[in-house]
């Protein structure tokens, strides 16, 4: 440790200021427009959001999508590190190397390619029917569903990762020791797993969550306008009416959202280990 | 652990689901028909070379290019010492500092460009540009404090110590002794940021303007004017660059230790 | 190696920057529809003659409108088209100026519905259109644009949104088959939300119908006639409906910004478009119906376009002046209807 503070300030505060200007400030207005309407400050634009009820319908589903997709990909993510924590050394490398590689692929060709796989003629569609699930195609394009399938593929990657590092650090031994001591695999994975990899699946839910309440183009290629997201409402509302002030109220909204997931995940992760 | 049939078969769906839209993505690109479709009607190459003969492709993705490697130099440039003086200084405000370093990665990206373009681009008739470089830096940023600060925390700082003592000057030790050790970070820094720079959406919605759009933007605007393949085949050569630059990170400096 | 990568940096910058200053250039706003085409017969051949580059945005009228607002302080495009209820909106909103038809040599060649449509001097129509139905013939007929809702077509429709230049004119229509034709749209905007789930999706853009009815997504859409040759040449039968209510449509016009400093290449950029020779070439390309009463084309274009004055004056069109004065009200009753 250097003792020298205005050296050290030197060097930190460039990096500060720029993200300031450049960053924070400007933000910190976008949002005070929706607390300073007509001249003073008011919380009417909230009020008159909130008294909207497609708004309102539109801010449940993007926390609803978030919530599922973070679900849906740790109970996947924690399947799958698993599967691969259990292979061998190069094998797992290869492995991770194909898991990490979406995530290297601009999200509109992966967005575009599910265009294709869930349209009534898509692949999807013809398992079905094949399989007999089902005898006239079933629509995907416009749904929740297809916004859900999007968001999950875009950020599984993350949680698994997450997870098969927070697996490889726990002591390779508990599993068997608990599986002697007769606990079945639930037990086992309740009371041993998981309060050793908490920290993983904080970190993966955390990303996950975020990604999936802040996306733009899967909501928008996959959902269209029936499928509203407050992103998408967000992106409407100031392309087609000019309208910044809905615009700020939802801006809030995401922060709070991705703050507020982020302050409780690292609470989730941080009580329990203390009790 | 888990029977191994059992593993092959979590692992075989997983893959199934990450990779297979990608396959899809490569077989349209060398469809024969005119339009999107899976399986593609026959072979040709029209659609990969209709990539390089479009016009408005060519100076989207010079574009691209333009603010991923020139944004993230620059956030690496800015990044580099506050990492370090956030790793071996103790200097006031430190925390507040990290925060307001990081904070774009917390804040959507469609809001940082619409408070950019109103707030920064038109007030002060900044040209979109400008102003995409300096989001995309400011965006590129949290990722190059992250990546350098985890790999000098992982460099024992009384190397440079001893260096100091020796006679060398603070910055010579920094650039004799520390930089040697942590390029490996940097240029996993680099790579990271320039790929989130390159493939970057949301903060560039707003920030464009007649003329001036990145590579995502303008595929996403061709896929509302046209519907054929052209834009598979772009992505699936975009793609190929992408992995191109990772494998080679990866041969090089094990580019995965850091991200 | 630091240096030399800023300085690079800086000197990319400013060619950048040099890049736009040193060229004349004319910045416009238009649809996204037929892109290729439009460069083909006016951009392309236009910059020859100017020794001009012509910058291009696409988007829906409304987008536009929203971003000339947010850009009025400085003004980013030089020229626009846009719906005729746009124009009015924009010309009340101050971002456009009078156009000096002097400075338009083809100007007398127009319809004179095309001349002035709002009466205030600030915009010149370059196109009619018709709007009807497009539908896979089949898989249904329809004869009325009651039919959209028909049990055979029951989740098979993509309607547009009422912020889009067709919502208005087919809400319009649908209330005159329902027999309550009143200027707010209560009764066919309540319709419309009664069968939500029957509907695909609410489009905002023309050119996302073509993929839509190719990948079989959709097989009936109220549509304008410029957005029908694309759809017309897929392997599927779609044919357009000939309600008999009517078919309603509009006229697209252009506008000029307030503030913009290219006013002369502009208007040329302008009176090149409306030329008999250009105006014909987008019939022929079935883009765009002429305004342009010297353009004579062959009955097969005719028959796919919406060629004419006395079909243009057949249409049912809203006016624009009840288009402004109704447009909140109809946005709020589709939010609370028709948009959860």
């Amino acid at each position: 440790m250097f003792q020298n503070r205005a050296e050290g300030l030197a060097l930190a505060l460039p990096a500060a200021i720029f993200a300031a200007i450049v960053f924070v400030l400007p933000v910190i207005i976008l949002l005070s427009g929706g607390l300073h309407v007509g001249g003073h400050w008011s919380g009417e634009a909230y009020i008159r959001f909130f008294g909207g009820s497609l708004n309102r319908l539109v801010l449940w589903r993007t926390l609803e999508l978030g919530v599922l997709v973070t679900l849906v990909a740790a109970v996947v993510g924690y399947a799958s590190a698993f599967a691969i924590v259990g292979l061998s050394a190069s094998a797992k490398g290869r492995m991770i190397g194909l898991v990490v590689l979406p995530l290297m692929i601009s999200p509109v060709a992966r967005t575009y390619a599910w265009f294709v796989i869930l349209g009534r003629t898509g692949m999807v569609n013809k398992a079905l029917i094949l399989v007999g699930l089902t005898d006239r195609p079933v629509r995907f394009l416009f749904t929740e569903t297809a916004v859900f399938i999007g968001l999950l593929q875009l950020f599984l990657p993350l949680m698994v990762i997450s997870l098969v590092s927070a697996l490889e650090n726990m002591p390779r031994d508990v599993v068997p020791a608990a599986r002697v001591l007769g606990a079945n695999w639930l037990q086992i994975f309740f009371k041993v797993v998981l309060p050793l990899t908490r920290e993983g699946l904080v970190i993966g839910g955390t990303l996950v969550f975020t990604g999936a309440v802040t996306a733009y183009i899967t909501p928008a290629i996959l959902g269209g306008s029936k499928v509203l997201t407050l992103v998408t409402l967000l992106y409407q509302r100031v392309t087609i009416a000019n309208d910044l002030v809905s615009a700020s109220v939802i801006a809030l909204l995401l922060i709070v959202m991705s703050f507020g997931a982020n302050l409780l995940l690292k609470r989730l992760a941080t009580a329990r280990n203390r009790t | 652990m888990t029977s191994s049939l059992t593993r092959s078969v979590v692992l075989a769906l997983l893959l199934l689901f990450l990779v297979g839209p990608f396959i899809v993505i490569i077989a349209a690109s060398f469809s024969g028909g005119d339009t999107l479709a899976f399986p593609p009607q026959g072979f040709s190459l029209q659609w990969v070379v209709k990539v390089f003969m479009v016009q408005s492709f060519r100076s989207s993705f010079a574009l691209s290019m333009f603010l991923a490697v020139f944004a993230t130099f620059a956030a690496l440039v800015l990044g580099i010492p506050a990492s370090y003086a956030l790793a071996r200084y103790r200097i006031p405000f430190g925390e507040t500092v990290r925060t307001v370093v990081s904070s774009p990665i917390i804040v959507p990206g469609i809001i940082v460009g619409l408070a950019l373009l109103r707030y920064l681009v038109v007030p002060f008739r900044i040209d979109v540009i400008l102003a995409l470089f300096l989001a995309h830096t400011a965006l590129v940023l949290p990722y190059a404090v992250r990546v350098v600060s985890a790999s000098l925390d992982n460099l024992r700082s009384d190397i440079e110590e001893a260096a100091v003592l020796l006679g060398s000057s603070r910055l010579g030790a920094f650039f004799r002794v520390v930089m040697p050790n942590i390029r490996g970070g940097i240029l996993a820094a680099f790579i990271l940021g320039f790929v989130t720079s390159f493939n970057q959406v949301p903060v560039s919605l707003f920030l464009s303007g007649p003329g001036v759009q990145t590579l995502p933007i303008d595929m996403l605007g061709y896929m509302e004017r046209t519907y054929d393949p052209s834009v598979a085949a772009l992505s699936s050569l975009l793609a190929f660059m992408s992995i191109g630059i990772v494998f080679l990170a990866e041969r090089f400096i094990g580019f995965s230790r850091y991200v | 190696m630091k240096k030399t990568l800023i300085a690079s940096a800086a000197v990319l910058l400013l060619a950048m920057g040099n890049a736009h200053a040193d060229e004349k250039t004319l910045t416009i706003s238009v649809y996204a529809f037929a892109q290729d085409a439009y460069g083909k017969i006016v951009y392309r051949p236009f910059e020859k003659i100017c020794g001009c580059k012509i910058v291009v945005e696409t988007g829906n009228s409304a987008e536009r409108l929203a971003k000339m607002e947010a850009n009025k302080a400085n003004p980013v495009i030089d020229m626009a088209v846009m719906s005729m209820a746009d124009a009015l909106e924009a010309s009340r909103k101050g971002l456009i100026d009078k156009i000096d038809t002097s400075k338009l040599s083809n100007y007398d060649k127009l319809y004179d519905i095309a001349k002035d449509p709002n009466k205030d001097g600030m915009s010149i129509g370059y196109t009619f259109y018709a709007t009807s139905i497009a539908y896979r013939s089949d898989k249904a007929t329809v004869n009325s644009w009651n039919d959209l809702f028909s049990k055979k077509l029951a989740g098979q429709v993509a309607f547009p949104d009422v912020t889009t230049n067709q919502g208005p004119p087919a809400l319009y229509m649908l209330g005159i088959a329902m027999g309550k034709n009143t200027p707010d749209l209560k009764a066919p905007i309540e319709e419309v939300g009664k069968h939500r789930n029957d509907i695909v999706t609410f489009y905002n853009r023309s050119s996302q119908l073509v993929q839509l009815f190719e990948q079989g997504e959709i097989w009936a859409a109220p549509i304008g006639r410029f957005a029908w040759a694309p759809i017309h040449k897929l392997d599927v039968p779609i044919k357009w409906a000939t309600p008999k209510e009517g078919q309603t449509g509009g006229m697209n016009v252009m506008v000029v910004t307030k503030g913009s400093k290219n006013r002369d290449l502009a208007l040329k950029f302008m009176d090149f478009w409306l030329s008999t020779p250009v105006q014909k070439g987008l019939a022929d390309a079935l883009v765009d119906s002429p305004a342009n009463k010297d353009v004579k084309v062959s009955p097969e274009v005719a028959d796919n376009i919406t060629y004419g004055a006395d079909t243009a004056a057949s249409l049912k069109l809203i006016p624009s002046a009840i288009d402004l004065e109704n447009r909140n009200k109809w946005l709020q009753e589709w939010n609370a209807e028709v948009a959860q």
